[in-house]
């Protein structure tokens, strides 16, 4: 590796060294909140290397981008990482988690997310993905007194070494029918005359079992709503909006090298984009769990994503990006407000519990209520912004069915993302007033999520246009 | 003799059912991690297999990877594993089914 391809690499290298040293320094014996606000400063210094300093290369060893769009998500993925620090400052201190360990792990999967965003061969993904994983792994498992805990990682561990072995297999079988990893020799390998060679074709199908498993896309789903229940509420936010995030945002780069080809792949995908749709509305609707329920709606959002993805050539792409941003920025408030309202022990799930939050604490009543309205795309929030380019990118592309689908899917989630919002509002118990008045630190967290939600859906303009460029 | 690719490509296929059906048929937890081992082997063996057939070297660089991520894995998965069973006494998966709904 050269100079300038080291030098291009820098943001991420800053992660990963990071994550070492905090882990080091946890050894030692540092406290729990150095580590953790040490941490934060170094995801933030991450995000602004990669503003400000140009790459120098665009490659580095053919395995991993360091052009504009790897950077635009490294930025994204080291501030979402850094949230999630924030948020988990309380949290974390209640129940004794090891600040070494967490800070470097959360930094460590936030290296695996920009790496894997900017990939651009099977070899850069696979490690990435893998990266994240690994460090998702033990982070969903890290309350050591939940038994929920430990039961959602080995839930989530052992479906996701299976996806590995099918996304491993399925890279294998790329590879010898098409003699290279590298994404766009391995595309074009693949294709001739119009036809998909036959073991290209089932690698691209094992490779797609995997993806589906880790977007959590129907038939493959069954571990999110136990996932996101039993893991500590601020990785739950940080996995569905980096994990999921970070393996969309690698499949853009991937289905854009596709072009034309990619059409050969769309009676499946749009099959199971309706079903992923219809499964996750319909199971939403029952939950009275405000984690699950997110679960659930975090299946229907993917589900709009990959509408996305199928109109890719006439907008879709970048629809696509806009989204990820606000589903980040969105999903880690969400979950922010769970872990704020969250006393030193049990967390806030139930519906039940929720009794009232609208009048002894408004201003996280207020955030939930609206970026949850942000989530069912209700207009003057960055939902509405974000669902309005995937709808208009799917009616250019022709999918006007499954664009119906997604309408009738949008209407129906009002009605699970207002419940917890009017048990908010309209019951107040006096009696078990068990939730955490939460700090200013979190408040603040959570006052920049609302602000930036509000700001991406009155005046989306610069976002979009940055984002045109990076295409 | 050389052995033809697509015989490698048939006990690789062969390998990765077996594998595939020892976790959806076995219930303990460590032959579940087994058989994603046996998986994942079926994929190095395209892979090394691959490497002739293209004479290329990347493939084989992909397996060393590979084999490390799944290593990690492993003891991530090894350890929790001892975990669940310090606290619930069995390595049965379906013992742990309290989160459901």
């Amino acid at each position: 590796m050269s100079g300038p391809e080291l030098f291009a690499l820098l943001p991420v290298l800053i992660l990963a060294g990071g994550s070492i040293v905090w882990l080091m320094l946890g050894a030692f014996g540092l406290g729990y909140r150095t580590i953790v606000i040490g941490g934060v400063f170094s995801a933030a210094t991450v995000a602004l290397c990669a503003g400000l300093l140009p790459p120098a290369t665009v490659e580095v060893t053919g395995l991993f981008g360091t052009g504009s769009y790897a950077r635009f998500f490294t930025i994204l993925w080291a501030l979402a990482a850094a949230l999630t620090l924030l948020l988990s400052l309380r949290y974390g201190a209640n129940r004794h988690f090891g600040g070494g360990e967490y800070t470097a792990l959360t930094l460590l999967a936030a290296t695996g997310m920009a790496l894997l965003s900017g990939a651009t061969s099977l070899v850069g993904v696979f490690l990435g993905l893998e990266l994240l994983s690994l460090a998702f792994y033990v982070l969903i498992a890290f309350n050591r007194d939940s038994a929920h805990s430990a039961e959602a990682c080995i839930k989530y561990l052992v479906l996701g070494s299976v996806a590995t072995a099918f996304l491993a297999f399925g890279i294998a079988l790329i590879y010898a029918a098409s003699g290279s990893f590298h994404l766009p020799e391995a595309l074009a390998g693949v294709v001739s005359n119009g036809a998909l060679h036959p073991l290209g074709l089932f690698g691209w199908l094992l490779v797609t079992v995997a993806v589906g498993f880790k977007t959590s896309l129907v038939p493959f789903h069954f571990w999110t709503p136990d996932v996101y229940q039993g893991a500590p509420a601020p990785v739950s936010g940080f996995l569905a909006a980096g994990s999921k995030g970070a393996v969309l945002a690698a499949l853009v780069p991937l289905l854009a090298g596709f072009g034309p080809d990619w059409a050969l792949l769309h009676p499946l995908v749009v099959g199971l984009t309706a079903l992923t749709l219809i499964v996750g509305s319909l199971c939403a609707l029952a939950q009275t769990n405000l984690k699950r329920m997110l679960a659930y709606s975090s299946i229907v959002q993917v589900g709009y994503l990959f509408i996305g993805f199928l109109a890719g050539n006439s907008g879709g792409f970048e629809a696509v990006v806009f989204y990820l941003v606000v589903y980040a920025v969105v999903t880690l408030g969400t979950f922010g407000v769970i872990t704020s309202l969250s006393g030193s022990r049990a967390e806030v799930q139930d519906y039940d519990s929720l009794r009232g939050v609208g009048f002894r604490h408004p201003f996280r009543a207020a955030t939930l209520t609206i970026l949850l309205l942000s989530l069912a795309g209700i207009p003057a929030t960055a939902g509405f912004i974000a669902k309005f380019g995937i709808f208009r990118a799917a009616i250019k592309g022709d999918f006007i069915g499954l664009t119906l689908l997604a309408v009738i899917a949008s209407l129906v989630s009002l009605y699970y993302y207002l419940r917890p919002v009017l048990v908010m509002f309209t019951e107040n118990n006096a009696e078990g007033n068990t939730l955490h008045p939460g700090n200013e630190l979190e408040h603040a967290v959570l006052g920049v999520c609302l602000l930036a939600t509000l700001l991406l859906g009155l005046y989306p303009g610069p976002l979009l246009d940055l984002i045109h460029g990076l295409f | 003799m050389t052995v033809p690719f697509g015989h490698v490509l048939i006990l690789a296929a062969l390998l990765f059912a077996i594998g595939l059906g020892s976790v959806l048929a076995r219930r303990t937890l460590i032959m579940i991690l087994i058989g994603v081992e046996i998986m994942v082997s079926a994929a190095v063996l395209v892979l090394v297999a691959a490497s002739a057939f293209w004479q290329q070297l990347d493939s084989q660089l992909f397996v060393l990877f590979l084999l490390t991520t799944t290593a990690a894995e492993v003891a991530i998965a090894l350890a929790l594993v001892v975990t669940l069973r310090r606290r619930t006494g069995t390595t049965d998966a379906d013992a742990f089914s309290e989160l459901r709904g």
